[in-house]
């Protein structure tokens, strides 16, 4: 009667994000990114940037002041990533595959888990970043140099971000398995390699494809574009949004297969 | 209560690199009876466990449990109940809560969570993190998770580790009794003296091969338990 459904499985994961404190942290984090950063942006004026750039009473300067956000995305992947892999570190892994052997039943809890609270996460980046662009112009007394429309549209779009980088967290997690591995992996990736990447002539051509040119595309913005255009003199075009939304989506499927496929036959111990 | 489940191991073999951990080991476990499986330390009792849990993939043989492979069982938390090494808690959850995630997992109320908590004697750690339990305490949240679908079948390697007198006294009633009820129960340990009066069968273990798998009362006849094992793993030492 009481097989092991996804409903129960799901539960259980979600029980398990909530018995540790690391949740918590979740919330304040997401504050920070929408919201402290954008509210700095805004009351700072990108127009006041070395160099300047355009105020957020254009469309270009909202959308590079919200572009910010997507740097930021390192928070929910460590989050995803650390989902997974302190079941290796503290081997509760085993009692978790001892209560569902099949094994790929459990990361798709996982994902799906995660999938939720980095969904929840990407809503308080985006509430609180509105709230910090709107309250933070009003103070200056500065019209929004972009419609309300437009600004929910690129908001929507970070939010799904900050889920598909959960997710991405959740399945590096699953392939790597060691902790320090994976948030070193992650660490150096989003804010080396890419970086990197975006500025070396021939690379620069893949970097619209990479998960970082892929969230910029969103925001049709991107400080890296801008860093490129300083160091290489010619910019990479970004994506259209939706484009840029479906390499994410496809982002978010692999790390999925690769969270589902990875600990298949692999002995724990 | 349940029907009675047999386990059957056939021809498991498992290497890790140079060693060789289990080679052709075969043997099978019923119901209504304390089986112990014993051998001195590295013989292979854990690797075959983990074989016949599903955890370790072995590289020939098959480890069933009524006929079916663990990772093929409908339910399996709800058939076997698996206690291993007792240092796999979060260190940051609480007895309690570690008990409430496996709980959900099978679909089981909290008030099963109580229950176990009863059971096992932690009902007053519950609410402490793990990270602060003793050994004992971790061994016996351990027997909890084991516990918690009220399995037919209980597996437990060395379940008396850090457990105190009284706790050890605890654990061969509550497992005798458990056979008594119709379930099998198959204990790993290296402590003779436990076993002696703990089991009615007994596996024997050594580098990695099983050497003797007969009732305690035929193979201690005439000896102790203690006699007989150092005998086996002595002639071929
Ligand atoms: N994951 C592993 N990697 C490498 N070697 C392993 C691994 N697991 C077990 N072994 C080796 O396999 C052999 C059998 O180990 P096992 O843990 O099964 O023995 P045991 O009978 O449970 O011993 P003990 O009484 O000390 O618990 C040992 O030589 C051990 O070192
Ligand atoms: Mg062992």
């Amino acid at each position: 009667m009481n097989r092991l459904t996804s409903t129960h499985l799901i539960h259980a994961e979600l029980r398990r994000l909530l018995a540790t404190s690391l949740w918590k942290w979740g919330p304040l984090a997401a504050v920070f990114s929408g919201g402290a950063l954008t509210i700095l942006c805004v009351l700072v004026g990108p127009e006041n940037f070395d160099p300047p750039m355009p105020g957020v009473d254009t469309a270009a300067g909202v959308r590079l002041v919200l572009s910010m956000i997507g740097l930021t995305v390192l928070a929910p992947a460590l989050f995803g990533a650390l989902a997974v892999t302190s079941e290796y570190r503290h081997r509760t892994i085993a009692y978790t595959f001892l209560f569902a052997p099949k094994r790929h039943r459990i990361l798709g809890a996982k994902l799906a888990a995660y999938g939720i609270a980095g969904l929840v996460y990407g809503l308080i980046v985006a509430l609180s970043a509105a709230a910090a662009l709107y309250g933070g112009a009003a103070a200056r007394g500065i019209e929004i140099g972009a419609s309300p429309g437009a600004v929910a549209g690129i908001l929507a779009g970070l939010a799904a971000a900050m889920t598909v980088y959960t997710v991405i967290g959740v399945g590096l997690g699953a392939l790597i398995q060691n902790q320090t591995a994976t948030l070193i992996a992650l660490g150096a990736y989003l804010y080396m390699v890419e970086h990197t990447l975006a500025i070396i002539p021939g690379f620069n051509l893949v970097y619209p494809f990479l998960p970082g040119g892929a969230t910029a595309a969103l925001t049709e913005s991107s400080l890296m574009s801008e860093a490129a255009v300083e160091v290489t003199g010619s910019a990479t075009p970004l994506l259209p949004p939706l484009i840029g939304a479906a390499v994410l989506l496809a982002y978010a499927l692999f790390a999925s297969a690769a969270a589902v496929l990875a600990p298949m036959r692999r002995d724990v111990a | 209560m349940h029907p009675p489940h047999r386990l059957e191991i056939r021809g498991l073999t498992k290497r890790f690199g140079p060693v060789a951990a289990v080679t052709d080991v075969g043997f099978a476990v019923e119901p209504g009876r304390v089986t112990g499986f014993l051998g001195p330390n590295g013989s292979g009792k854990t690797t075959t466990l983990r074989m016949l849990l599903g955890l370790v993939e072995p590289d020939a043989g098959t480890a069933l449990v009524n006929g079916l492979r663990y990772r093929e069982l409908p339910d399996p938390a709800r058939t076997v109940g698996a206690a291993l090494e007792a240092n796999n808690f979060h260190p940051g959850q609480t007895g309690r809560d570690h008990l409430r995630i496996y709980a959900a997992m099978i679909g089981s109320p909290d008030s099963r969570v109580d229950e176990v908590l009863s059971l096992t004697g932690i009902w007053d750690a519950a609410h402490r993190k793990t990270g602060g339990y003793s050994t004992g305490m971790r061994q016996r949240l351990n027997l909890a998770t084991a516990m918690l679908g009220e399995p037919p079948v209980l597996v437990l390697d060395e379940p008396t580790n850090g457990l105190d007198p009284e706790g050890i006294a605890w654990l061969r009633r509550f497992l005798k009794e458990a056979a008594a009820e119709g379930r099998t129960v198959l204990v790993a340990s290296h402590v003779l003296s436990e076993a002696a009066q703990l089991v009615d069968d007994v596996l024997v273990m050594h580098r990695g091969r099983l050497l003797a798998a007969a009732p305690l009362t035929e193979l201690a006849a005439g000896t102790t338990l203690e006699d007989a094992f150092l005998n086996l793993t002595g002639a071929l030492a």
